[in-house]
């Protein structure tokens, strides 16, 4: 897999030298260069003003912002340090005459800056008591957002003004072991980058009211900073090698991964979380099969996640179980997958008869009378209202995967080990879907997705073909609810709603449907925004229904799009370019990792 | 184990030795009729939405459910006392009110949801559907006051019930049962009226056998199709406003669940077919009450036999009752 973000997709195919501008920004033209130094400029000066004219809440937030330059000049940290790298980055970017595409950088530094700028202003106005809190108030001024985010937008206008260059394409290649050394350390970066993205603000809840807007903030810089890569080209270089050493990568991003709870991401609390995000990225690959891959809508799909968790859950020797057995935990993935695929089959076999809206009619019925039985207790097996709590944790050779472990001199958290079983368990549902994806199997689910009459008129065996796709998504979602089962120790029919399978559908859909990354990032993005912005917990739903809406009106292919399934969204959508040649190798990457 | 036992018991109370006195079948019947005429409203809305732009509108059910609020809201903060007293000033204000933020709904949900996708891939829209019925569904939850719990909603009609006894018992139908039977039956039919006879209605049917040769023939399919989401939505926000007073309690799931019913009620009766939604509204609702009574499970399981209802049709039979064939799309 690699991390590659696709080509921009809305850049316009245009010859190599920037078009004329146009418009009302041509005015500006000739003074382009000036414009975003004065942006960088006005970002560093925004940086080091004081940003509120009191301590908020009495907490550590905003850090140091009542902060005056001449007490302590080197005292920035937080989203003021990122402030200053953003600006100098922009100033040096458009100072030096080497580097390429410098609209298109600046453009990205730009949203960067005006990002932080406009969040934590934000956050500053309204939790600190009106306007006045960043203006200027109690006979101190205070304005430090507004001055970075006019460097921002300064920056953004000098960008675009002179037209945007198209995204240079690097042929660098290196020695083998030079680039071997290039990925451990690009992953490493990422690695780190994503530990202190997820650690940001903390962990969200009463005791922490700033982590949404900290954990906003530095998205907004990291965002920009990946933005600027990417339009200097180098991400997508990086993009081409890894995709030439494949296997090599793999192993690497998976060791990597391995390495998160040795970072500051090394908590019970973010083990944790992480676990769930796996959980629910390995069914999220299952469901990627069957709406990505074969093109058939399941709005029931996490009752499958929810068979398997019962059946690990009956299985396991708990208490309220009732089938009085305890079973080693292979074992009972492999039943918890074995069950979940059988229904699998049930539910799919009227794809036989019914196809598209129809379709995803019947599965929400089926979705909702498993949520019914098991809500009622169904044969006594899911505990009904009470669910079935205390399931013991998985334990191997006496080891028990909930306690906190010691390996020579390194202290790991609680649930270090759950986290390495799910990473390999996701690294394996992957490895299942990218060969899978690539079989012959995996091209008639493609073919059925295109066209099912025409697969069906090639010679393919539609019915047994759609059957299989929702037997073997099943089951990835059955081993995924099997490990549910014994990491939360408690199941409940109340976690298998109609909306968890929404949730599911739109992870999907917002990674890019029938890609690998797509799934594993949706279902990351989807599960660790709300662990972070505890406190809009009350609009969570509401902005996840808009955000709905609005993807599927404005990016439908998803942030990581496939290929076919590109061109096949974006055909119809105003204004989109025909995709150019050069980016088909990095596309390559994009979808076809993970084998 | 459980299941079994409660089977056997569920059937023997129906058909065995214990079965219960013809009333309560009556009862049951009659329950079944009131909350099916109800599905068959709602319905309606299903029904004309995917005649004509081919799109399971998912969020028909929450504008049922909106129409629930507004007319609370109408009831609530718009209606002086001297009115809410007497029932014949109340009904047609709260009714009027709850249409009113229905229409509201669908149509905004068309001109900013549905129709920028309208030659988007099938996939789109249904998804939108699906984001458009949690954001309405939390909407209502955030910013209605109090709406996290179940709200009482006022009597709007005359109250009490019609008692008269039947096979050894008391049978009773509240008045506002029997206003929502009526009124239900009597739009439907004023809707069929409207649909075969008026120039509009003409349009419509045109509209949905094809669009491009409607739009040919001087048909703006645009308000064609906005004028199906007004209709739809006036349709649900009364059914959402007599269900209210019928059952003196409104809760932000209403809309989901009901809006599943009214969606098999249609596939039931055969999508496009307006009696056919009627029909199949009717039939659900006897479903959902005499299954509660005679099939296994009893109550807890009622909502399962209308899924099960749903999927032995759509898989036996996708046209439904009254619909055609080449009109199915799916």
């Amino acid at each position: 897999m690699t991390t590659t973000p696709s080509p921009d997709t809305t850049s316009p195919a245009e010859p190599l030298s920037p078009p004329p501008p146009a418009g009302r920004l041509a005015a500006l033209a000739p003074r382009v260069t000036l414009l975003r130094v004065a942006g960088g400029a006005l970002a560093v000066i925004g940086a080091l003003l004081p940003w509120a004219t009191f301590v908020l809440n009495e907490g550590p937030y905003p850090e140091k912002s009542t902060l005056q330059f001449f007490v302590a000049p080197l005292a920035v940290t937080g989203f003021r340090l990122h402030l200053v790298v953003l600006g100098l980055a922009t100033i040096v970017v458009s100072l030096v005459p080497a580097v390429p595409a410098k609209g298109r950088i600046v453009r990205a530094l730009g949203w960067g800056i005006i990002a932080i700028a406009v969040l934590n202003g934000a956050y500053i106005a309204v939790e600190g008591g009106g306007v006045g809190a960043i203006t200027a108030a109690g006979g101190s001024v205070a304005f430090g957002s507004l001055v970075a985010l006019a460097g921002g937008v300064l920056a953004v206008l000098g960008a675009t003004a002179a037209g945007l260059e198209p995204v240079p394409t690097w042929t660098w290649r290196l020695p083998t072991w030079a680039e071997w050394l290039l990925l451990v350390v690009v992953y490493i970066l990422l690695l780190l980058v994503v530990a202190a993205v997820l650690t940001s603000g903390g962990q969200g809840g009463v005791v922490n009211p700033y982590a949404g807007a900290v954990f906003l903030s530095t998205l907004g810089a990291v965002g920009g900073a990946l933005g600027a890569l990417h339009a200097s080209g180098l991400l997508g270089w990086v993009g081409v090698v890894s995709e030439r050493h494949r296997v090599y990568s793999v192993i690497v991003l998976l060791a990597v991964a391995l390495a998160l709870p040795l970072t500051g991401a090394g908590t019970e609390y973010w083990m944790t979380v992480a676990a769930n995000i796996g959980v629910y990225a390995a069914t999220a690959i299952g469901l990627n099969i069957v709406v990505g891959l074969a093109g058939l809508l399941d709005l029931g799909y996490v009752a499958f996640l929810g068979i398997g968790a019962f059946v690990a859950a009956n299985l396991s020797g708990a208490a309220a179980s009732q089938v009085g057995i305890e079973l080693p935990f292979p074992v009972v993935m492999v039943i918890s997958a074995v069950i979940a695929g059988i229904f699998g089959a049930i539910v799919g076999s009227p794809t036989l008869r019914v196809r598209g809206d129809y379709l995803a009619i019947v599965t929400l019925a089926f979705g909702e009378i498993f949520v019914r039985s098991a809500q009622n207790n169904i044969g006594g097996l899911t505990g009904g209202a009470n669910a079935i709590p205390n399931i013991p944790p998985v334990s191997v050779l006496g080891t028990s995967f909930a306690d906190p472990i010691t390996v020579g001199p390194i202290q790991l958290p609680s649930g270090v080990l759950y986290y390495v079983l799910i990473v390999l368990l996701v690294a394996a549902v992957m490895l299942v879907f990218g060969n899978l994806k690539n079989s012959r199997l995996g091209r008639a689910w493609i073919a059925i997705r295109e066209d099912e009459d025409a697969a069906r008129a090639m010679g393919i065996r539609t019915g047994p073909i759609k059957i299989l796709a929702f037997l073997i998504g099943a089951m990835l979602a059955g081993l995924a609810g099997a490990f549910f089962a014994h990491k939360t120790a408690v199941v409940a029919y109340d976690s298998f709603r109609f909306l968890e399978s929404v949730t599911l559908l739109a992870a999907v859909i917002l990674g890019g449907m029938g890609t690998i990354p797509g799934a594993v990032l949706g279902a990351s993005i989807l599960f660790v925004l709300p662990e972070k912005l505890r406190e809009f917990s009350d609009y969570r739903l509401l902005l996840f229904g808009i955000a709905l809406i609005l993807i599927m009106r404005f990016r439908p292919q998803g942030l990581v799009p496939d290929r076919h399934r590109r061109a096949e969204l974006a055909a119809d959508a105003p204004g989109a370019p025909p995709p150019l040649p050069a980016t088909a190798p990095v596309q390559t990457a994009a979808a076809g990792g993970g084998s | 184990m459980g299941l079994l036992e409660s089977f056997s018991t569920q059937l023997t109370q129906c058909f065995g030795s214990t079965s219960p006195p013809v009333f309560v079948f009556l009862q049951q019947i009659i329950n079944g009729l009131v909350l099916g005429s109800l599905i068959g409203l709602i319905a309606l809305g299903y029904t004309m939405v995917y005649g004509i732009i081919q799109l399971i509108n998912f969020a028909h059910g929450e504008v049922f459910m909106v129409g629930a609020y507004g007319g609370l809201a109408t009831f609530t903060y718009l209606l002086p006392t001297f009115a809410a007293r007497e029932w014949y000033i109340a009904l047609p204000l709260v009714l009027l009110g709850g249409a009113l933020i229905s229409v509201l709904v669908a149509v905004a949900m068309e001109r900013f949801a549905y129709r920028p996708l309208r030659n988007a891939p099938r996939l789109a829209p249904l998804i939108t559907a699906l984001g458009v019925s949690v954001a309405l569904q939390e909407a209502v939850r955030v910013f209605y006051p109090n709406a996290t719990a179940a709200l009482p909603f006022p009597n709007i009609f005359v109250p009490g019930s019609l008692s008269f006894s039947v096979g050894g018992g008391d049978i009773a139908i509240k008045y506002s049962g029997i206003l929502l039977l009526v009124v239900s039956l009597v739009l439907a039919i004023a809707l069929q009226i409207f649909v075969d006879g008026s120039r509009m209605g003409r349009a419509m049917r045109a509209t949905a056998q094809d669009r491009d040769v409607a739009r040919l023939m001087g048909i703006n399919p645009d308000r064609v199709i906005v004028l199906t989401f007004v209709i739809g939505g006036a349709l649900a926000g009364i059914g959402g406003v007599l269900y209210g007073g019928y059952l003196n309690n409104i809760n932000i799931d209403m809309g989901f669940q009901t809006g599943i019913f009214a969606f098999t009620a249609a596939v039931l009766g055969g999508i496009g077919s307006i009696r056919g939604a009627v029909i199949g509204g009717l039939l659900i609702g006897l479903v959902k009450s005499l299954g509660g009574q005679c099939l296994p499970g009893g109550t807890a399981y009622d909502y399962v036999w209308i899924f099960v209802v749903l999927i032995v049709v759509l898989v036996f039979r996708p046209q439904g009752f009254f619909g055609e064939t080449e009109r199915v799309r799916a």
